[in-house]
């Protein structure tokens, strides 16, 4: 019997921490089955799934990930799964679409917007913001899946784009994916 | 996830630069419609356009709402109109024509073409009732595009035909007179005619084709402009041409790649093979989508001044390039267009008198298509047009490439006026036609010009 482990780390970011982290699963005999990690001005944080033996526990991987010697502080959260996460599909949804919001900086902009796909129950998936000048740019990546119509979320998307200064387009990411990558 | 920079380059390519699949073409076979009188077949033929297009456009919008990219035409091309009403005669084909319309009016398309006819060797008296018919049956019908293949590489020049239709040509123009001519934009003569070309007014849906088939014809001049205007802004040291080439090659990838997932989507919904994606650069009237635009970038300070030719060869051949690995099957005409009426640069070019006609036949050797939408004085003698599309059938016919004339006789109207056809079709100043009235002997001959020597390859 296998049982499934949510292990979350953040850290300033260095050489060779994933290469711990995973190390330690390692000789836990653990089988990692995603890890997703992402750099902030230098700061880490990754999340990964995990399955494990039975008889391992959230703190068994706490004590072997606090033998790690780092020079960081790592921040550690695990968490045991209940009932098991579907890994077998990774993949995107059919309704995934990308939209890109641009204007000028202020404040609560990204609210606004993650906001916006609360009340319309889009999800985001993922979420780039870069801001250079007093510009700021927002890429998002929307599951519409519980949308019934995309018109609508659109005419609505660009009534709000109006209302908050912001440029706003919307497009099916599939054009995304032709446009920059060899297969198709 | 993609990375940003890459995100923000196809937002920008399709928001601010015109990006736009110009048409998705359902190319329907027609030959099996034929019945014994006029009235039945042209029921037949409505009844089959109808059961295979009736969900056409309705998808097209579906896929385009979907995606977000647009789709500015839906058309039908049809197996060529004198092969489907072998045996009628003028008045047969017209009824055919008005049938035609009927039916693309009713699945909503916006235009249909195919009424057309093969003569690049010989005429049958169907082909000869079949050209007598144009001037009515284009003046009579909204949506209709006709087009007639008179020479090709492998046969040589039908001048037998061409002598017929430098008179089709000004009575079609006089038929839709109020109009200033407007029907004669809807008729195009060709050598090498290619049969899956989506564009209008020339396209058919070629007798070697499938039942059904449906082509897509990407755009995109303003893209292309765009790009290297940033390309050329971007740097500081010397930019070379090979790396401008480079340039239109890689835009030109991902314009046909959205023509591709845009006619693969619609092909799959309507459960109709996917035939050939045309990476044309096809220009509208629309500021920022022209071809002249282009050739003004990339260094002539006036189009027609010398290099404009070795511009748009350059243009066209990247064109092709980038276009080619980009989709599974490539074919139409693919290239660079330029149809001076549709083209605002090259119109006001035109007007100045810095292009002519015989520049614009020079840089036709290099493009993908030919002397396409040129206004003329309505005055020209039918001879005179007769030679002015013999010249190009020629140049076609040596170079193996598909060449085409689309000339407007505007009645009434001379060098100096202007002609607007509005929308799509544009608007330009008459071009001056010089020599006019000299080839008369040259028509006079009939006959055949024989295919080149380097046709005979078996």
């Amino acid at each position: 019997m296998q049982k499934q482990i949510i292990i979350s780390v953040m850290s300033q970011d260095r050489p060779g921490i994933i290469a711990d982290i995973t190390g330690a699963i390692y000789e836990l005999n653990g089988d990692l089955a995603d890890l997703n990690q992402s750099v902030l001005f230098g700061y880490l944080t990754m999340i990964l799934i995990a399955t494990f033996d039975a008889h391992i526990t959230s703190e068994d991987i706490l004590a072997r990930i606090a033998k790690i010697q780092s020079p960081t502080k790592l921040d550690v959260i695990v968490k045991e799964m209940d009932t098991p996460l579907d890994t077998s599909h990774s993949g995107l949804p059919e309704k995934t679409y990308i939209v890109t919001a641009q204007g000028e900086n202020k404040s609560g902009l990204v609210h606004g917007i993650s906001s916006f796909c609360y009340h319309h129950d889009i999800n985001i998936l993922d979420l780039a913001t870069t801001r250079t000048d007093n510009r700021y740019t927002m890429i998002l990546q929307l599951d519409l899946s519980r949308v019934n119509s995309i018109i609508e979320v659109r005419k609505k998307l660009q009534e709000y784009g109006k209302q908050s200064g912001l440029h706003v387009v919307m497009q099916h990411h599939q054009l995304f994916k032709v446009t920059n990558e060899i297969n198709f | 996830m993609l990375r940003s920079d890459q995100i923000l380059a196809t937002v920008e390519m399709i928001q601010k630069e015109n990006l736009d699949v110009r048409t998705v073409t359902m190319g329907i076979n027609l030959l099996d419609c034929r019945e014994k009188s006029v009235a039945a077949t042209c029921r037949h033929i409505e009844d089959r356009i109808s059961e295979k297009a009736g969900n056409f456009v309705e998808t097209c919008n579906f896929v385009s709402r979907k995606l977000g990219i647009p789709v500015v035409n839906k058309r039908i091309s049809i197996t060529p109109i004198a092969f489907v009403g072998a045996g009628f005669n003028q008045d047969g084909f017209v009824e055919l024509a008005r049938a035609l319309d009927r039916a693309a009016s009713n699945v909503g398309v916006d235009i249909l073409g195919g009424f057309s006819a093969q003569v690049e060797k010989g005429m049958t008296e169907t082909d000869r009732q079949y050209i007598m018919s144009l001037p009515t049956a284009l003046s009579v019908t909204d949506k209709i595009c006709a087009s007639i293949n008179v020479a090709s590489s492998q046969k040589g020049i039908n001048m037998d035909a061409l002598t017929m239709l430098g008179q089709s040509v000004k009575d079609i123009a006089e038929a839709t007179r109020e109009q200033n001519g407007f029907g004669a934009a809807k008729f195009v003569v060709f050598c090498n005619q290619p049969g899956d070309n989506p564009f209008m007014a020339g396209a058919i849906h070629g007798v070697e084709e499938a039942d059904t088939v449906l082509n897509v014809g990407v755009s995109g001049p303003g893209v292309i402009a765009r790009s290297l205007e940033r390309l050329i802004s971007s740097r500081n040291d010397r930019l070379r041409l090979d790396e401008i080439a480079e340039e239109i090659k890689q835009t030109t990838f991902r314009v046909t790649r959205c023509g591709e997932l845009v006619g693969r989507q619609v092909s799959e919904i309507l459960g109709v093979d996917f035939g050939v994606v045309d990476l044309s650069l096809a220009p509208t009237p629309t500021i920022g989508d022209s071809v002249g635009e282009i050739l003004h970038i990339l260094g002539v300070d006036a189009i027609g001044a010398p290099g404009s030719t070795a511009i748009l060869a350059m243009l066209n051949d990247a064109v092709k390039k980038g276009g080619i690995f980009a989709s599974k099957t490539v074919g139409g005409l693919s290239g660079a267009f330029i149809p001076v009426m549709e083209d605002a640069l090259l119109a006001e070019a035109v007007g100045s008198g810095a292009l002519c006609l015989e520049k614009l036949e020079a840089m036709t050797c290099v493009c993908s298509v030919g002397l396409d939408m040129i206004p003329i004085p309505g005055s020209v003698d039918a001879d005179t047009i007769s030679a002015i599309i013999a010249d190009e059938m020629a140049l076609g016919m040596v170079n193996n490439k598909t060449t085409a004339a689309r000339i407007i006789p505007v009645p009434g109207k001379d060098v100096g006026d202007k002609v607007s056809f509005g929308g799509l079709f544009g608007a330009s100043p008459i071009m001056e036609i010089r020599n006019a009235g000299k080839s008369k002997r040259f028509i006079g001959w009939g006959g055949r010009i024989p295919a080149p020597i380097h046709s005979f390859k078996n």
